[in-house]
């Protein structure tokens, strides 16, 4: 879609994600057993032909940086336009380095969006999971006059979360915000198709009246003051990673093969950094029951209910049930773990016992030996 | 810019030994060892030996190895002064133009390609050979002894030899004579088909072998010969490594297997990778009843039923109470619910029909062979396919 232009919100980092965000943002959050959550945001932009996109970033920013690289995997890398990284450079001198809300991050590289060429500018969050059909919200956007559209979702989403309320015409009347799923309307997954001008202006209308935030601000004026908003609803699988235990049951999630379907779609490939890699060997006495399991692994002992990373060294006589191990760990003869969240390059030495439970699993920070 | 050496790889022959896998493409674009293709091999010998400028000369069936070599970005070939080329014969002002008509033959024909880069020497490679080889080492052996030609060998058993072309070495070292499967072997120096040439002194053979009538346009059969009886200096590079040539089904199924050991070949050690286009898919999923025991599985894969010793490639699926046994599996090949494929090769995109069997373990009578399954098969439901057999694309089974 040439008459569109990406940005992908990628500054965030929840507090409630932990140690698994010390080392990282939320969108760098490895995923799945190989991907990173921004790729949902890319391939979803990708998979629509809209190659221009703009990655607004913050903090933390170094291996989210890495896994970009110039964007070829999106096909992002680009003679005209393609993948542009936008850390913050419209800061006032005294600020403190932390955006307060979304328009501030707009804000902050205000001098790039006056620049885009293309009419409409699609707003997405790094931290979703969802394989979004944005020809198809593309569509709904033309095919009415409302200048902007809110990407919702039929799936029901845990904790607290902004929800669009919708008229008889299908428009959005009113937002709620900070509601759980018992309440009206349908959750918001945060993304917007917006023309062009009128981000501007609710930019600028905020900036003047010392507003932060998207939702609550710009968009509760715009709507109050009588503007028409689409919205379109997401079909498929959709979950917001915001805290340890919504990462965690989001990757579990994957294990259902319905959920898996609607994440990785045939049809609208997630595309992700290619690695140098190997298949996985499975040793004379291994067993994999009911697991994801990524490429360059040796696995002889057995997991079950597992996501496992690419690199993962898992000896005979080990057991996992219900964990997540990222790349590079190492899991020891004899070691017994349950619903552990190992990050990368984690090394578990013989026998050690860990055991978590689904709503409380243990996460092992970073390179840690135990 | 003058280069230190070039590579040009031979994918040009049609692989006629593995039948009904390359009866759509070409032998080097066949898949092997779970995420590769043949000539993966080759070509990240070359990325990893520093060789940045590679001609691959082709003629069977090459649209598929075209779109699969690409811009040649999966081996980091594509470089600004170098990168990987697809070599096709191709016709002359003035001229009728005509197909390779043999290795040395189709080198001549790109004389002009090899002349742009102005080379101190060229790499011959073949399509069709497994390993893992410095080709910076042998080059640094090749420009020490100084030779005009240097030849990658292996020591083989005097019982293989008969099978192989041998180099028989003076006491200098250098080879003194070069024998093709001979009855009597002097030598257990058998060639790997890896040569080193000083491109000067190739080039003028090339031209002088062309103009001989009576060649056979063949480097084994005329080049090296040649080079020989001028007194040139050939001198034997000893490659001690795994080494197989894939050109058999046989040979290939041994090769695959020989993949599930690090020790014959280790494919994870990460400093010298094997490159390959992926298909973009996730991680494979194993199921409830899943049994995986001594394999390789890849991405992509669905894994519901029992596979054992088994090869399998992206995209695979074996659903449940299905058997996969010393087998071959190649991208998207679909094993249906009980199932047994045994010894077998199956194809891209092949259906093995429910309750079907292809294959049968050795029974020690010569007529026993690994059974073979084209590209895009179905095998119907309960269908029996005996070992040994080969199914080409297109038949009913």
């Amino acid at each position: 879609m040439k008459d569109y232009h990406g940005i992908i919100f990628a500054y965030s980092t929840e507090n409630e994600l932990r140690e698994l965000v010390s080392v990282r943002n939320t969108a760098a959050l490895p995923f799945c057993g190989r991907y990173r959550l921004i790729d949902f945001a890319l391939s979803s932009l990708r998979n629509a032909g809209v190659f221009n996109v703009g990655i607004i970033m913050q903090k933390e920013y170094q291996s989210l940086l890495n896994h970009l690289g110039s964007g070829k995997p999106w096909d992002m890398s680009r003679r005209v336009g393609g993948l542009r990284i936008l850390p913050p450079f419209g800061l006032p001198e005294n600020h403190s380095g932390k955006y307060d809300g979304t328009v501030e991050a707009l804000n902050a590289v205000s001098s790039y969006i006056k620049d885009i060429p293309q009419e409409h500018v699609i707003l997405l969050k790094g931290n979703i999971c969802a394989n979004l059909d944005l020809d198809a919200a593309i569509e709904l956007h033309e095919s009415t006059d409302a200048p902007i559209t809110a990407i919702c979702s039929e799936h029901a989403s845990e904790g607290r979360h902004h929800r669009c309320v919708l008229d008889e015409n299908g428009f959005v009347e009113k937002m709620v915000y900070d509601r759980m799923n018992d309440c009206e309307g349908v959750p918001s997954l945060g993304g917007y198709i917006i023309h062009k001008n009128l981000l501007l202006q609710l930019m600028d209308m905020c900036k003047a009246a010392n507003l932060f935030r998207f939702h609550k601000d710009a968009i509760a004026t715009y709507l109050r003051e009588g503007g028409k908003m689409n919205a379109y609803i997401h079909k498929g699988y959709a979950g917001t990673v915001s805290s340890v235990e919504a990462y965690y049951r989001i990757n579990m999630d994957m294990l259902n093969a319905e959920n898996r379907r609607s994440v990785f779609n045939p049809k609208r490939p997630v595309f992700t950094k290619m690695h140098e890699e190997v298949s996985t060997y499975y040793g004379e006495k291994a067993q994999s029951r009911n697991s994801l399991v990524a490429d360059n692994c040796i696995i002889e002992g057995e997991i079950e209910n597992c996501i496992v990373f690419s690199g993962a060294r898992i000896a005979a006589g080990a057991k996992l049930r219900n964990c997540i191990v990222m790349d590079g760990c190492t899991v020891g003869e004899g070691c017994d773990l349950k619903c552990v969240i190992a990050d990368k390059n984690v090394c578990f030495s013989e026998n050690t016992v860990l055991t978590g439970a689904p709503g409380l699993p243990v996460v092992v920070p970073k390179n840690f030996k135990i | 810019m003058a280069k230190k050496c070039i590579a040009m790889l031979l994918a040009g022959g049609q692989g006629s030994r593995l039948y009904a896998l390359t009866q759509n493409v070409a032998k080097p674009n066949v898949p092997f060892g779970g995420k590769y293709r043949i000539i993966d091999f080759p070509l990240s010998n070359c990325a990893n030996s520093g060789i940045d400028t590679v001609g691959v000369l082709t003629q069977y069936r090459p649209q598929r190895l075209n779109s699969y070599i690409g811009n040649g970005q999966p081996w980091d070939l594509d470089v600004a002064d170098g990168g990987v080329y697809i070599l096709p014969p191709y016709q002359s002002a003035g001229e009728k133009g005509s197909w390779f008509s043999g290795t040395a033959n189709a080198i001549y024909q790109n004389i002009g390609f090899i002349d742009s880069y102005d080379p101190e020497n060229v790499l011959i490679l073949s399509g069709d050979h497994i390993y893992k080889m410095d080709y910076d080492d042998m080059l640094r052996d090749h420009l020490a002894h100084d030779a005009a030609c240097t030849i990658s060998v292996l020591q083989v058993s005097m019982e293989e030899a008969t099978r192989f072309g041998i180099m028989n070495v003076g006491e200098d070292g250098f080879i003194s004579e070069f024998e093709e499967k001979p009855a009597h072997p002097k030598s257990d120096l058998a060639s790997m088909g890896i040569y080193i040439f000083n491109w000067k002194k190739l080039r003028a053979y090339l031209i002088a072998d062309e103009n001989d009538p009576e060649s056979s346009k063949d480097f084994g059969k005329n080049v090296i010969p040649a080079m020989l009886n001028a007194g040139e200096k050939l001198w034997p590079y000893r490659f001690d490594g795994y080494w197989r040539d894939v050109g058999t089904i046989t040979s290939l199924w041994d090769a695959n297997m020989d993949m599930l050991s690090t020790t014959l070949i280790n494919l994870y050690d990460p400093s010298w990778p094997i490159g390959s286009r992926s298909p973009v898919c996730p991680p494979h999923v194993t199921g409830d009843e899943a049994r995986i025991i001594h394999s390789i599985v890849t991405e992509g894969c669905e894994i519901y039923g029992h596979v054992e010793n088994s090869v399998l490639s992206p995209n695979v699926r074996v659903d449940k109470n299905a058997n996969v046994l010393y087998s071959v599996l190649m991208p998207g090949a679909v094993v249906e619910e009980g199932a047994v494929v045994e010894y077998a090769i199956i194809g891209e995109n092949t259906v093995v029909g429910a309750n079907a069997h292809v294959g049968a373990p050795p029974d020690g009578t010569d007529k026993w062979g690994v059974a073979t399954c084209g590209p895009d098969i179905e095998i119907r439901s309960g269908a029996q396919v005996p070992s040994g057999a080969m199914i080409y694309t297109g038949e009913e089974v």
